[in-house]
């Protein structure tokens, strides 16, 4: 409760939990709130504005607008969830092995992080989604490759910190087994900053699927992502700006969100941070 | 009486002097009208400037330009006038005779235009090249025997069989077109780039992926006048980007989305002219594969998509609707095909009996654009309607059409496919003979009695027989129910107001030579 009302002090904590609220909220109730199914095609309506009818308009298949970016909230967090969720305990499996192996395994690890690294997210992302085909598999698996870094890296320089503390020797004399160690003991200690970090990664997601998808190499029609939708309201924009607008608030909104949650939650977890503020 | 500015004037005066300078650098509006020269937007760079391998329209706009034929298509129609020929004439189903212009002359001091080139020009069509190859349209010749020379202007083409089409496919066509057999054997490949002919224009420059100029021939001495003394050709890849290169005024005439055209025509020096095509836009099962070898299976596709929706979602209720495979404007024009409306209860009534009542799965693959896309989008929820479940599968254009190599079509289950039109039926009816199946038969359709129907269409002289012909082959066609026509295309412009365009009625080709000033 505490950290809740530390957050909403933040700069946009408040309106970060809002908006993050809202999202999951509307993803969750999908099905219950959307007023049309969010493929259903009714070609006579094409490219309509917002009416009564159809809250935000129509696209240029008729398909009713605010029903699909209701269901593309699902497509954006699901897949950004699912994508933190694979990168982070990969991740983190990784980093903390690698802290705690032979100086061998540790340096090809990193080598390994340090290769994924040093190509852009997006670049990476593409490529991988080039050469293995799009489809929300894919992007979900290949994407989750390209952050296993990010939380690998912050996860063995936290495991490296901590290996050698009193507590973990401690354990260590009393003759607990290495994964006893990592699973009661590192974990929990190292865990605080790779939860910020993800947060902070899950607008990056939003950001790369929405890309992908944009440029058609991301969640294959009629499953509607942003990205997808964002593609449309660009080809017909000339008719119809109504598309393009409403799903790039849609982007901003969430990625603006879950940005401000992730510094909003690094400022509150911070112990540093919380002093000065 | 003295002027002596003072130096705010200078500053002011010489602001407002680069202001309406620059004005009319950036807009149309503003600029002085320099009617001499046209900028027109191709939608990819020139690739090969030998009539014999040419890549596609873009190529054959400038070639037409630059090389005469013996004859060339008239503006704005199918039909032909004499160019280089003072006299053609059929003497016989396997013989045409010609007679040159005096004085016509080749550009780079290639010498006079003779029938010796003639002869050069179009056998090169009959004989494998260099490296022992066909050239790339060696089809368009494929009933010539020999070209005689008579005299030195003089000569008379011999054919292996009738050919009606060889008029509207090679004569008037690039396949027709003159080249300088000195030209060609000093610059051995480089043909394909240095561009020798004796027509309207010379290509006075080519800078690959930023421009071609075209000028003025100063020497040309034939019957076909140009109206501008340069055309620049810029290439725009990108409709969108076109569209707004149109707007700033950086180009004065490009083909445009006809969704786009309202909005283009409100623009106060812009006019937009539109032409119904000659191409086809089809999709259908590959019928070798199950369970599309089943003719009911695929009726039941025919009757379950609404081809009404997708001409209204994907082509915004502009385009034409396609029920055969000849254009309206072509002869062979089935005007009576059968209108397939959809019937969802016929529909899943031929899935139960063909054993399919609960559906299946299968593929669509198109070529990755927005309005593929949206038709695959409306094809995907009608077949949902019947319990069949589509993938879209949409392929860059160059993975695309590589399905038309090395029998890469076996694999495809539905594909949606659009190909240009010729004015020919022949040209048309050949993608769908036996033997184009591995290559452009995607369908992978075969039917005797089509093959002969559309070698019998080659070779009959007489219209009214010739239009029968194709009409009983589009009738295979339809009973084959592998073919679902969406639509012939139809082709929008964008030109300046004081810009009278020269497209031939397919859309695709341009004669530059025809492009002329609006009269009022």
């Amino acid at each position: 409760m505490q950290a809740f009302i530390a957050l909403s002090r933040r700069p946009g904590g408040t309106f970060a939990m809002l908006a993050v609220t809202l999202l999951c909220l509307v993803a969750i109730a999908a099905p219950l709130i959307a007023p049309y199914a969010p493929n259903a095609i009714a070609p006579a309506n094409r490219l309509m504005e917002p009416s009564w009818q159809h809250l935000l308009g129509t696209d240029h298949l008729g398909r009713d607008i605010l029903s699909r970016l209701i269901y593309g909230a699902r497509v954006a967090l699901g897949i950004s969830l699912s994508v933190i969720a694979i990168s982070l305990s990969t991740g983190v499996a990784l980093g903390i092995a690698a802290a705690l192996s032979p100086r061998a395994i540790d340096l090809a690890v990193v080598g390994v992080f340090d290769i994924v690294t040093s190509f852009p997210s997006i670049i990476l992302a593409l490529a991988l989604v080039a050469v293995f085909g799009p489809g929300l598999g894919n992007v979900v698996l290949l994407v989750s490759i390209v952050f296993i870094p990010h939380f690998g890296r912050v996860a063995r320089a936290q495991t490296i910190a901590i290996r050698n503390s009193p507590f973990i020797e401690a354990e260590k004399v009393l003759g607990a087994e290495t994964w006893r160690v990592v699973l009661h003991h590192v974990t929990p200690n190292i865990i605080g900053p790779i939860f910020v970090l993800a947060c902070m990664d899950i607008p990056v997601v939003i950001t790369i699927e929405a890309g992908l998808s944009f440029l058609g190499l991301g969640v294959r029609p009629p499953l509607a992502s942003w990205g997808n939708l964002l593609n449309d309201g660009y080809t017909y924009l000339d008719q119809s700006v109504w598309l393009a607008t409403f799903s790039g608030l849609a982007l901003v909104l969430a990625t603006l969100g879950f940005a401000l949650l992730g510094e909003a939650l690094r400022d509150t977890l911070d112990p540093k941070l919380r002093k000065a503020l | 009486m003295t002027f002596n500015p003072t130096r705010r004037q200078v500053l002011v005066g010489g602001a407002s002097l680069a202001t309406i300078v620059a004005l009319g650098g950036v807009h149309p509006a503003f600029a002085g009208a320099d009617r001499a020269k046209i900028t027109v937007r191709v939608e990819k760079d020139l690739s090969n400037l030998d009539p014999a391998n040419r890549s596609g329209p873009i190529d054959l706009n400038v070639i037409w330009s630059v090389q005469q034929g013996l004859i060339s298509f008239k503006p704005g129609s199918t039909e032909w006038e004499l160019d280089a020929a003072e006299e053609l004439e059929q003497v016989s189903d396997t013989e045409i005779r010609f007679k040159l212009r005096s004085g016509l002359a080749f550009t780079g001091g290639y010498g006079d235009l003779t029938a010796e080139d003639v002869k050069f020009s179009f056998e090169r069509f009959i004989k494998p090249d260099a490296e022992g190859k066909p050239v790339t349209y060696a089809k368009d010749w494929s009933s010539l025997d020999r070209v005689e020379v008579t005299a030195p202007l003089e000569g008379r083409i011999i054919l292996k069989n009738p050919a009606p089409a060889l008029y509207t496919i090679a004569l008037a066509d690039g396949s027709g077109r003159i080249v300088s057999k000195k030209a060609f054997e000093a610059l051995g490949k480089d043909i394909a780039t240095k561009l020798i002919g004796s027509g309207p224009y010379v290509l006075k420059e080519w800078t690959p992926r930023e421009q071609f100029v075209l000028e003025i021939n100063p020497d040309y001495k034939g019957p076909i006048k140009a109206h501008f003394h340069q055309i620049v050709g810029k290439p725009i890849g990108e409709q969108k980007t076109a569209e707004i290169a149109f707007k700033s005024g950086e180009i004065d005439f490009t083909a445009i989305d006809p969704e786009n055209g309202k909005s283009l025509a409100a623009l106060p020096d812009a006019s937009i002219t539109e032409i119904p095509a000659i191409d086809y836009v089809w999709f259908g099962p590959n019928i070798e594969k199950a369970p599309f070898d089943d003719i009911r299976v695929r009726q039941a596709i025919r009757y379950a998509v609404d081809i009404d929706a997708i001409l209204q979602g994907a082509y915004s209720g502009l385009y034409p609707r396609a029920d055969a495979l000849l254009a309206p404007s072509l002869l062979g024009h089935w005007k009576d095909a059968p209108v397939h409306a959809r019937d969802l209860e016929k529909a899943q009534a031929l899935l139960a009996e063909a054993g399919h009542a609960d559906g299946f799965k299968t593929k669509l693959t198109i070529e990755a654009n927005a309005r593929y896309e949206a038709i695959a989008q409306i094809i995907q929820a009608n077949l949902a309607e019947v319990g069949i479940e589509v993938e879209i599968e949409a392929l860059e254009s160059a993975a695309y059409w590589a399905l038309g190599e090395n029998d890469a079509s076996k694999d495809l289950e539905l594909s949606l496919i659009k190909f240009n039109g010729k004015f020919d039926p022949g040209f048309q009816t050949q993608w769908f003979t036996s033997a184009q199946v591995g290559q452009w038969n995607w369908q992978r359709w075969k039917n005797a009695d089509f093959d002969a129907l559309h070698e019998k269409g080659g070779v009959t002289v007489d219209p009214a027989e010739r239009e029968k012909i194709y009409i009983e082959a589009q009738k295979l066609l339809d009973e084959s129910a592998a073919f679902i026509w969406i639509t012939h295309n139809l082709n929008a412009f964008a030109s300046r107001k004081w810009l009278k365009p020269g497209v031939l009625p397919n859309g695709n080709n341009w004669l530059y030579t025809a492009f002329t000033q609006a009269t009022a």
